[in-house]
């Protein structure tokens, strides 16, 4: 312990408990508590437009999502390319509630919390399922292993007529304490669901990272022989990365199922299992401050690169596809350029700037 | 029974096609260890050089084939050294996302052109009637294609056991330390991979072009549909990719043959190579013929 | 330095007045927003870019030819890359700019955000014809017959055409999605309802390299007919295979051989261009109208084209008549709601909409026949016309509305 709460210029653990703690000084604690203060209240001061509220909520959907598959990926090391689908399978847990009981159904609207939950624990067990390859195979091969899941997910959604053979099957609107949530407050209301989603779900990961099954994630990704003769299990590991994956996964689906207030086939393709991967590298895989880093930069990204062809349009009058095309564009290109020079994502800043501003005025 | 042999002759012939797709992928695999998503996008330039230079530039068909597989070679080069030299020794993930995000480069740029979003395709050079042998019928474009595929093959398989050049490339797959230390060009070895696996990418996409016509959705997807393909084969090996794109093309005419609209099923054939495929990787882990690695602590 | 601060003043005074100027000259007519949401790239592009460039140019040929008088349009058109999640987000912020008029695209977005259109109560033409976008909505309105329409359009016609006797066999082959399920699904009901065909097999297809094996098939169950319902590329590479085994029949119903038949989207210049002389004799069934047929619509349309600087192939593509289309819809209600002196609002042109029928349907030099619109129809051009590819060329030989899709609707 440090002789001043506020202030530590340097690591003063003294015992193990201390180092398990959240927050190191009472800044750090106050700072954090002043952000999540500030995170509830802003659209009461500054209310977006509904356009931009979609977006905030896509983006801490997004969040949800690629916390799961930074589980997997990122502090497992096993590659997943089948997120989309894991998704998917949340969402459509809901839409089969709707398909079964109506969309407007008592369990639909005002039990959301129980079907997001419920869609979470399916998720989970799909993820086991699919995790049951990583006992074998490794690498690459599990990689096309999750691949083919994604297909085989596609397939079937599109084949049965009890989803709708892929087309929009809806979900009614969620009631609330005060009654139905109207148009005007819809996103508004789920801002604050998904945004409480992810603060539990964030300090679960960050808890989860302090407990022997977190470190036996990274034991795993780092060395699975050398985890096996340390006396943990790699395969179960693996399976339950899987698993854990699949429930954040399942929660993000269900949320977006009831944002959208409507489950379509199309928002769980292999595109979008190749962006949440993007999500995850861009803002630092094996890391948890990235995964929020991550959906925030490639989301707004996506907005700018809007703005910018709509821009461009007006000078390229006759050549719209100069205009369009910037977007695959820059998100290759954004991808590969931080591979290349930051493969450590945005958290890799973030911990830069946080030990500078710890150290300041010294350098180390 | 004639309707069999004719499946019999189709899943080959299109499983030669795939084989000819996915030669590329092992050909990167085999030396550096890195799995191209971009290989579509590839298969795609080819095919649309070849058309720009056959119908915009008036050069006879075949020698734009045989262009349009020089430039993809030297373009799949540069490729290699602009994006992919940096990250030698950098974790698998990191490496797959490069070439994901090379994918979504690659489409940027083709939608700046006009092929992005149009339909064209090639000018007829093959004669119209198909070869019939017992009532088995194989159409020229197949045919041109099953030999061009079985020369590349060959020829590929001739090279790397024994060329100084393939049995390098082979070191390089095997240990990258012990054979720098003998005096093998590393990075060269893997400009080369690519540029190979640019060149029969292009070769493929030229033959697919033929058969469907080029519309850039259609053609780069093909850089997907060939991954269960070498993984079933092995990744690493030439000969797996060729009986693993057979067993494919047939799995898959058999699917449509005889699963669609019989039970109710329909579509199976774009989904029956992945089940197929997590099925054997249950038993095998490394595929039909690819190499056991071995682990150490 | 006097003078300089008068100067400066001075040059500030004039561009003060300068952007008064402007200002007043914009004031001078009122701004109606629209917006549009489709692929231009990404899937189904081939079909989204010329459509998108239809639409770009209709709306400057209404501004620059002063057709609203001083009133000008401003369209916002984005792409979504095939993608509802962003087509939803077009949409929500085309509300927050107040949009009076919607365009869609995708039959997925359209179904996805049917219930917003509800709630949002403005107006919205997508370019997806499919069946179930009238279902459970009143702010949809269809611009030409719907696939089902093509599909059983196109089976009347083949029983009304079939030579000899019994009842001609066909098969479907169709997109492996609810976009390619729905027309089957009614054409088994026109069935039920007495239509005289047979429907030996339905296929699904993939992405197939190689048809010989299916149809072969077809062809030993007896098929005559095969109605294609996808998109242009699998439609072509199935022609080429058809072709080189010999199975294309020379002429309608040939005995034997495969006659192949498609809805909106199998046809069209792209199906040319992609399967080259296998295309021959295919016949296909679109309420544009075609640039081959040389008429005056089609030199209107080509015109267009020509003034805004657009190529050859988008200038004869039925997507740019299809996008030019649906650019005339609201410009024609807008026109319509002035010259009633309502105010422009959705509502307004909602109402308006639903009275664009009998003596005020709308004539628009793209379509086949007239468009009409009443509460209880929604679906603007009935007719369609049936065209054969003739040496490279889309070929009107009969015009037709499909009997059975009435009884059908009616029974629902």
């Amino acid at each position: 312990m440090s002789a001043n709460s506020w202030l530590a210029t340097g690591n003063f653990h003294t015992t193990y408990k201390h180092e398990q703690n959240t927050f190191y000084t009472s800044l750090d604690r106050s700072v954090f508590t002043f952000f999540l203060i500030l995170l509830f209240a802003w659209p009461i001061f500054y209310p977006l437009s509904n356009k931009y509220m979609l977006v905030t909520d896509n983006i801490l959907i997004a969040i949800v999502a690629v916390m799961g598959l930074n589980l997997v990926t990122g502090f497992a090391g096993l590659i997943s390319i089948g997120h989309a689908a894991f998704v998917g399978i949340g969402a459509y847990t809901v839409a089969s509630f709707c398909r079964t009981l109506g969309a407007d159904h008592v369990m639909v609207t005002h039990f959301w919390p129980v079907l997001i939950i419920f869609s979470g624990l399916f998720g989970a067990f799909f993820g086991a399922l699919v995790g049951l390859p990583a006992l074998r195979l490794k690498h690459l091969y599990l990689a096309i292993a999750t691949l083919s899941f994604q297909m085989i997910f596609q397939w079937v959604i599109n084949f049965m007529s009890f989803f709708n053979q892929g087309q929009t099957i809806s979900v009614g609107r969620a009631f609330w304490l005060t009654g139905e949530i109207g148009r005007n407050q819809h996103y508004v209301f789920w801002y604050y669901i998904i945004l409480t989603i992810v603060v539990l779900l964030g300090f679960g990961v960050r808890n989860l990272m302090k407990t022997r099954y977190g470190r036996c994630l990274i034991a795993v990704r780092d060395n699975d022989r050398a985890a096996d003769a340390m006396g943990m299990n790699p395969g179960l590991t693996k399976v339950y990365a899987f698993a854990l994956a699949g429930f954040f996964a399942g929660v993000a689906g269900a949320l977006h199922a009831y944002l959208y207030r409507g489950v379509g086939f199309d928002s769980f393709t292999l595109k979008i299992s190749v962006s949440y991967l993007a999500m995850a590298i861009v803002g630092g895989l094996g890391t948890l401050n990235g995964s929020f880093w991550g959906p925030v930069a490639i989301k707004l990204l996506d907005l700018q690169v809007e703005h910018l062809s709509e821009v461009a349009k007006q000078y390229l009058p006759s050549a719209m596809n100069v205009a369009t095309a910037l977007k695959p564009f820059t998100f290759g290109l954004v991808i590969v350029l931080f591979l290349m020079f930051e493969p450590r994502g945005i958290a890799n800043w973030w911990r830069i700037t946080k030990s500078y501003t710890k150290l300041w005025p010294f350098r180390y | 029974m004639t309707y069999f042999f004719q499946i019999i002759i189709s899943g080959v012939v299109v499983g030669s096609i795939y084989a000819l797709a996915a030669l590329g992928l092992v050909l990167i695999y085999k030396s550096s260890r890195v799995a191209n998503f971009a290989h579509g996008q590839i298969i795609a330039s080819g095919a649309f050089i070849a058309f720009f230079l056959t119908v915009d530039k008036g050069v006879p068909i075949f020698f734009s084939f045989i262009i349009s597989m020089i430039v993809t070679f030297f373009l799949a080069m540069s490729v290699e050294r602009i994006f992919l030299r940096r990250l030698i020794g950098e974790p698998i993930i990191s490496v797959i996302m490069v070439t994901i995000g090379l994918a979504s480069i690659i489409d940027g740029l083709i939608y700046f052109t006009k092929f992005g979003t149009e339909n064209y395709s090639f000018p007829a050079f093959l004669p119209q009637e198909p070869v019939s042998l017992w009532g088995v019928s194989i159409s020229w474009t197949q045919l041109v294609g099953l030999i061009i595929t079985s020369l590349l093959i060959g020829g590929f398989s001739w090279f790397f056991k024994k060329s100084t050049v393939g049995i390098s490339m082979r070191a390089v797959s095997d240990d990258q330390f012990g054979s720098m230390s003998v005096g093998i060009s590393v990075p060269r070895v893997f400009g080369l991979a690519w540029a190979t696996a640019g060149l029969s990418a292009a070769a493929a996409g030229c033959i697919i072009g033929n058969i469907t016509g080029l519309n850039f959705e259609t053609l780069h997807a093909f850089g997907i549909v060939v991954f269960p393909v070498v993984i079933l084969g092995g990744l690493d090996s030439i000969l797996g990719a060729v009986i693993g794109g057979i067993i494919m093309g047939l799995i898959q005419q058999f699917a449509a043959g005889y699963l669609d609209g019989n039970f109710g099923l329909s579509g199976t054939g774009d989904v029956m190579p992945y089940l197929v495929l997590l099925i054997i990787l249950l038993f095998k882990p490394h595929g039909l013929f690819g190499i056991h690695e071995i682990e150490r602590v | 330095m006097k003078s300089k601060k008068a100067v400066l003043f001075n040059v500030l005074l004039v561009l003060v007045l300068m952007v008064a100027f402007t200002a007043s000259v914009q004031a001078g007519g009122k701004v109606y927003k629209l917006g549009m949401s489709l692929a231009i790239t990404g899937p189904t592009s081939d079909a989204g870019n010329p459509m998108s460039k239809g639409v770009e140019d209709w709306f400057k040929f209404v501004n620059d030819t002063k057709l609203l008088g001083d009133d000008t349009i401003e369209c916002v058109i984005r792409d979504d890359q095939y993608e509802n999640d962003a087509t939803k987000r077009n949409f929500e912020e085309y509300l927050d700019e107040g949009i009076v008029f919607y365009l869609n695209y995708s039959t997925g977005s359209t179904l996805a955000l049917k219930k917003d259109f509800e709630d949002a109560k403005v107006p919205v033409v997508p370019a997806s014809y499919h069946e179930g976008n009238l279902i459970d909505s009143t702010q949809i309105f269809l611009p030409v017959a719907t696939y089902s329409e093509n599909i059983v359009g196109l089976a009347e016609y083949i029983v009304a055409n079939h030579k000899e006797g019994g009842v001609p066999k066909v098969a479907f082959f169709i997109h492996p999605s609810a976009f390619g399920r729905g027309p089957l699904e009614d054409t088994q009901k026109a069935v039920a309802a007495g239509l005289k065909i047979e429907i030996v097999e339905t296929v699904e297809h993939g992405k197939d390299l190689d048809s010989t094996a299916m149809l072969t098939r077809l062809q030993s169950k007896g098929v005559q007919y095969v109605l294609c319902h996808s998109v242009q590329s699998p439609v072509a590479t199935l022609l080429k295979d058809s072709q080189r085994l010999g199975m294309t029949a020379k002429s309608f119903g040939e005995k034997g051989k495969l006659t192949f038949v498609g809805a909106h989207y199998t046809g069209g210049n792209d199906l040319i261009a992609l399967a080259g002389d296998a295309a021959e004799g295919f016949l296909w069934a679109c309420s544009y109208n075609m640039t081959s047929e040389n008429n005056e619509g089609a030199k209107k349309q080509l015109d267009l084209a020509k003034k805004y600087g657009r190529d050859d192939k988008a200038a004869n593509s039925h997507n740019y008549a299809t996008g030019i289309l649906m650019a005339q819809i609201p410009t024609e209600a807008i026109k319509r709601v002035k010259e009633a002196k309502m105010e422009v609002n959705p509502a307004n042109l909602y109402k308006i909409l639903n009275e664009m029928n009998g003596a005020k349907e709308y004539k628009s030099f793209v379509a086949a026949g007239p468009l009409s619109y009443s509460p209880k129809d929604h679906i603007g051009v009935d007719v369609q016309n049936i065209y054969q590819a003739q040496g490279g060329q889309f070929k009107a030989i009969k015009s037709v509305s499909s009997e059975y899709m009435k009884t059908i609707r009616a029974g629902k």
